[in-house]
């Protein structure tokens, strides 16, 4: 699950899943559901691959190649699957649909960047710049 | 926040010695109206962190228009001190160069009369918000990331009415890299989203008669306020940069507060390609703005006529997100400028000679159905903030807490009442812009004159919006 917090300025993404693989997955869907202006548009899919030194860097990496995809090709995610993590990379393919979407997000920022298992939980916060 | 004492009417500090890791005081502008809506934000502490970065001078500096940011506060700025103190994207900010341009036209607001709504209308038509591939002005992005506003300039007036010129010395499209280079192709004259604008306006009062007229301003006067920055271009120069500082911070031995400060010596390798890439990320900005302002010029031409487009005159191009090296009290420094604005007194030799009697003007915009101020620059900017002032009213609500409070629908019926067109492509989107999301910029805008930063030229009341 995730939830979207007020923050002066920005907003703030907060998820909790039971899988390091699902915090990715609902990066993805709550990107998509943020930049959305509607349903339709054509179907399409990107394969990716991030690496990053440590997990928070690596879902600020994640974070931007969707605000890459929306801003050069419109691209509106839907879901990611396949989310396989090995060290220090991260590889999905990422479903979802070429469509008008809203040019919201310039970047995802490390300000207050969270990434951590707890009691069976992960958890992540992560501020976008709007 | 107990530590902030007050140190005259308008300057409030808190100690380098309330923090181990502080190196300088945290200075804020501000009156005690504006200090309790600043409380209630976390932007103090950010700006105490500011005050940690190796090589800072002086102090950390806010102004009154101050609101929590990620890692620098917005309406912050930050000298270091040159060769070896560090430069840090997170002090510039994803959008390089957002800044606000000014035109001026020859008609009266009387004269525009009943052409207003089809004015607004086709400024909305020609500047699109610019989502995906959209229909930015296709450039030579070299020269663009090399030379700036002049590439796309007609009038060499407007190259001379821009800061810098509109164009960053030491800019290196090199280093500029290629994901950067596809968020920004098709972008150029775009206006973006969030509170990105360009509003029509009204003359309403003039203060400074010298100023305004130096400025080419008079009362009724119909003037357009552009309100947008580098882009995707920008926004992905401090993304690749900051991802790089965060890598090297134990190389340099720097120990952060906030990840998003990240930073390097200014004349490190890092440090270096950085100042080339944001310089050039500047620079696209100022062509952008360029662009847009063509545009606007071309929407006067079908509304009203060929004789009112040449007549449509440029005031001023102002920087609020930049990092520029100046000189202040006789040393080098670099001044990290987020969400803050130069403000150079007459006689500085940085600003049009036909200003040099009255000082760089500044544009304070306000909130869609608020007024925006033309201010001066004044001495006390150079005694007292490193050149600078504020840039805007300021948030107080999160967009979130914005949209709690009206629906974008019902806020554009209010604001059309009031008599301003409204053109958005997103209802949503204007909510969160709606007017008391923002302090009361004639609060923020007493504040600086009172503190001498600038003076009060002419105040502009909006009479349509365009927002992406």
């Amino acid at each position: 699950m995730h939830e979207w917090r007020s923050h002066t300025a920005e907003i703030e993404l907060a998820i909790e899943t039971d899988s390091e693989e699902r915090v990715f997955a609902e990066a993805a869907a709550a990107f998509g559901e943020l930049v959305a202006l509607g349903d339709g548009g054509e179907p399409v899919q990107h394969d990716v691959t991030i690496d990053a030194a440590d997990r928070e860097a690596r879902l600020v990496q994640w974070l931007e190649e969707l605000i890459f995809l929306a801003d050069t090709e419109s691209f509106v995610p839907d879901s990611a699957q396949n989310v396989f993590i090995e060290g220090n990379t991260v590889i999905a393919t990422l479903k979802g649909r070429r469509a008008p979407l809203e040019p919201l997000v310039k970047a995802a920022t490390y300000h207050g960047l969270r990434f951590a298992h707890d009691n069976d939980v992960w958890r992540a916060q992560v501020v976008l710049d709007v | 926040m107990s530590e902030l004492r007050r140190i005259d009417e308008t300057t409030y500090e808190i100690s380098a010695e309330a923090r181990s890791d502080m190196r300088v005081p945290a200075r804020l502008f501000a009156d005690e109206e504006i200090l309790a809506a600043i409380r209630l934000d976390h932007s103090l502490e950010q700006l105490q962190n500011v005050a940690t970065l190796p090589g800072i001078v002086d102090a950390a500096i806010a102004m009154p228009d101050i609101h929590q940011g990620y890692g620098f506060p917005v309406g912050g700025l930050a000298a270091t001190e040159l060769p070896d103190g560090v430069v840090s994207p997170g002090g510039v900010g994803y959008d390089i160069n957002c800044g606000v341009r000014l035109l001026a036209l020859p008609v009266g607001v009387e004269e525009l009369g009943e052409r207003r709504e089809a004015f607004v209308h086709a400024i909305s038509r020609s500047v699109p918000a610019g989502a995906g591939k959209e229909s930015g002005k296709r450039v030579d992005l070299e020269a663009v990331l090399r030379d700036g506003g002049r590439v796309v300039a007609d009038r060499a007036e407007d190259v001379e009415r821009t800061e810098s010129q509109g164009r960053l010395e030491g800019a290196d499209p090199a280093s500029v890299s290629e994901r950067a280079r596809q968020r920004g192709a098709a972008q150029l004259g775009t206006m973006g989203s969030g509170n990105h604008f360009v509003e029509v306006q009204r003359v309403d009062e003039i203060f400074d008669p010298a100023a305004a007229d130096a400025y080419g301003l008079q009362t009724g006067q119909v003037t357009v306020l552009v309100h947008s920055g580098s882009r995707g271009l920008g926004h992905q120069v401090c993304s690749d940069y900051v991802k790089t500082m965060d890598s090297v911070l134990a190389r340099y031995g720097i120990s952060l507060p906030d990840r998003q400060l990240s930073c390097a010596p200014a004349s490190s390798p890092e440090g270096r390609a950085y100042l080339a890439a944001m310089a050039a990320a500047a620079n696209f900005a100022w062509a952008n703005r360029q662009e847009i302002a063509n545009r606007v010029r071309r929407a006067v031409a079908r509304v009203l006529g060929g004789e009112a487009e040449s007549g449509t005159h440029q005031v001023y191009d102002v920087a609020h997100n930049v990092a520029k090296i100046e000189v202040h009290g006789g040393r080098e420094v670099l001044v990290h400028r987020k969400g803050a604005t130069r403000a150079f007194p007459a006689g500085s030799d940085e600003i049009p000679v036909a200003y040099s009697e009255v000082g760089q003007p500044v544009f304070i915009p306000g909130s869609m159905g608020t007024a925006s101020y033309v201010l001066a620059g004044e001495r006390g900017s150079m005694e007292r903030s490193f050149g600078t002032t504020c840039h805007g009213a300021g948030r107080r609500l999160s967009r979130t807490a914005a949209r709690k409070e009206v629906h974008g629908a019902d806020l554009r019926r209010q604001l059309e009442q009031q008599g301003i067109v409204v053109r958005t492509a997103s209802n949503k989107g204007l909510a969160e812009e709606a007017p008391f999301a923002y302090k009361d910029v004639e609060a923020v805008v007493g504040v600086v004159a009172r503190a001498g930063l600038a003076r009060r030229v002419a105040r502009l009341v909006p009479i349509g919006v365009v927002k992406g």
